[in-house]
């Protein structure tokens, strides 16, 4: 047995360049504590990935230092790799895996005992309802299934760290509600729970706190209330566009506004709301928008804002 | 009850070599599940293929060539898959992007090599066994098996499947991989004195060959069926284990890299 370990995980200034200049990650500092489900949300290739390949061992960071209590995670990457479990962003390997076989092996890899890696297995597979799938192989398995199956054998033994990239990539509604409920048991047992995604309204509902990364830089880090109290002075005022229009000229008192397929997200001072709502009735009777909504911000307003990107999966691009 | 798992304040699991080593050898096997019967079945089909097919360019096959094919096509059982479907399953991992998954698993690399290494051994030896037997019905030859067989055997496929290890972890592209793999084996196939003896190639060929460990493993594999046919056997043994080291040591490199 190896020794007694507590403490958190923090990463000082990593810093990592590929081919001597593309900065994927520029001196990110970010300190994560055992029991914390910590949300990385940032666009498609901010350096999300990046940041959590040089916490698992797979890259070397050009610069800085990854540590968890006492252990630098930098210098020993099979420490790294025992006290972090990671779920990738891909497909796991288990076409010719049945469900709890996949689940099974990879806790004893992992280091657990065999009973009780048994014992977890079937919870797992009763807590996120694979019960019907328990004895299939992974190639007849949906997205959304082989999902859940990663998941599993991620959190079946989980490390001390707890990486999930994209987690609820292609799962059903109903099974994201059971997932993150072992997300937050993993944090129960001591866990520290990375989340990366750029899914920002269900990372809302899932983390403790979390960073907003942009081209390779932490722009913003804090609880999802902290994040958005700078921002609670102001409304969100949507149109649905008619299909085709262009985007009409903005009044003087829209702060901010992006533009996703007919989609149109602006930003208002609380003070302006009769104004908008005036200005987004006459944009309806003029025949370039179909219907309006405002209300308050969200955790998404605050993101685009500092992002300048929407968050969803066809927000991209 | 529900699992209760508690981190905090509790030692980190190192789990041992041995436990790894098991644990990931179990894990190659059911990752090989669906094509594991296939590869034995070809490798026997295979080995049968060219011990039969060997044959028939021969209106009598003369007794010496019917010796070295029959022992050669044991060498060939024994390295196909550690240099074919070796390579062939990382490039898959590539390119289906599991391959970070498994590196991420905490195994010291030497254990997931040495599973790799048992797993190649359990899909080679049916049809290493397979193929004596056929050249004997057929030829009527009597192999005289010597307990040499056994640490020829074991280097032969040792070395085989550390030298397609290396291809698959050392070269990132898997398409290029993949083409190395096969270019190697037609080169094994028919530009290595395998099946027939070196002294049968052009002089500057024979010289290649010798340097490489595939003439080499069919010395010491012959060394362990036959008796007074082969000689060198120490130098073929020390020529397979350095190539099994050098392998070896690639491959750790490979594996152990961080970009």
């Amino acid at each position: 047995m190896g020794p007694i370990l507590d403490g958190s995980f923090r990463a000082e200034g990593v810093t990592k360049v590929f081919n001597g200049s593309l900065r994927a990650n520029d001196a990110i500092t970010l300190h994560v504590e055992p029991g914390e489900v910590y949300g990385l949300l940032g666009p498609n290739g901010a350096g999300k990935s990046t940041l959590v390949k040089q916490v698992i061992g797979l890259l070397k960071p050009t610069e800085g230092r990854i540590t968890l209590g006492p252990y630098d995670l930098v210098e020993d990457p099979a420490m790294a790799r025992q006290l972090c479990s990671y779920l990738p962003q891909a497909q796991m390997p288990i076409d010719a895996f049945k469900t709890r076989e996949a689940i099974r092996l990879t806790g004893r890899i992992r280091g657990g005992d065999g009973a009780a890696v048994d014992r977890r297995t079937d919870e797992l597979i009763e807590a996120l309802d694979l019960s019907v799938w328990r004895d299939v192989i992974g190639a007849k398995l949906s997205g959304g299934v082989k999902r859940l199956v990663g998941f599993s054998m991620v959190s079946v033994w989980p490390g001390r760290v707890v990486i999930l990239d994209e987690p609820t990539n292609d799962v059903d509604p109903l099974r994201r509600r059971l997932l993150w409920d072992e997300v937050r048991r993993l944090g129960e047992w001591g866990s520290a729970v990375f989340l990366v995604t750029h899914n920002v309204m269900e990372a809302e509902k899932a983390v403790d706190r979390l960073a907003i990364i942009a081209d390779g830089r932490l722009i913003a880090e804090g609880t999802p209330s902290s994040l958005k109290a700078q921002d609670r002075s102001f409304l969100r005022l949507q149109l649905m566009l008619v299909p085709s229009a262009a985007t009409p000229t903005l009044p003087p008192f829209v702060m901010h506004h992006t533009r996703v397929g007919h989609n149109l997200v602006t930003t208002i001072g609380q003070t302006d709301a009769s104004h908008a709502i005036a200005w987004a009735q006459e944009q309806i009777g003029c025949g370039v928008a179909e219907e309006y909504a405002l209300g308050a911000t969200t955790l998404e307003d605050v993101y685009i804002r500092l992002t300048g990107h929407v968050s969803s999966d066809d927000g991209e691009g | 009850m529900a699992s209760a798992i508690r981190l905090e304040g509790t030692a980190v699991p190192r789990p041992t070599w041995r436990h790894a080593y098991l644990t990931m050898t179990g894990w190659d096997l059911a990752g090989l599940r669906l094509e594991l019967p296939l590869i034995v079945v070809v490798q026997i089909l295979s080995g049968i293929g060219f011990v039969l097919g060997i044959g028939l360019f021969f209106q009598r096959i003369p007794a010496q060539v019917a010796l070295y094919v029959s022992t050669g096509v044991v060498v060939l059982n024994l390295i196909l898959v550690g240099l074919i479907v070796g390579p062939q399953n990382t490039a898959d991992q590539k390119l289906a992007g599991t391959y970070e998954y498994l590196r991420a698993l905490p195994v010291p690399a030497t254990a997931a090599a040495g599973a790799w290494f048992t797993v190649a051994l359990i899909a080679s030896l049916p049809a290493a066994v397979v193929s004596l037997v056929i050249a004997e019905l057929r030829y009527g030859i009597s192999f005289t098996i010597t307990p040499s067989i056994v640490p020829a055997v074991l280097l032969t496929a040792f070395t085989g499947t550390m030298l397609g290890y290396a291809l698959s972890h050392a070269i990132d592209d898997p398409m290029r991989t993949r083409l190395i793999a096969q270019m190697l084996v037609f080169f094994v196939f028919g530009f290595s004195p395998i099946l027939y003896p070196a002294s049968q190639q052009p002089p500057w060929l024979a010289t290649i060959s010798w340097w490489l460990p595939f003439e080499h493993m069919a010395t010491i594999v012959r060394a362990g069926l036959t008796t007074g046919v082969v000689s060198g056997i120490g130098r073929s043994y020390l020529i397979v284990a350095i190539w099994g080291i050098v392998g070896t040591a690639l491959s750790a490199r490979a594996v152990g890299r961080r970009a």
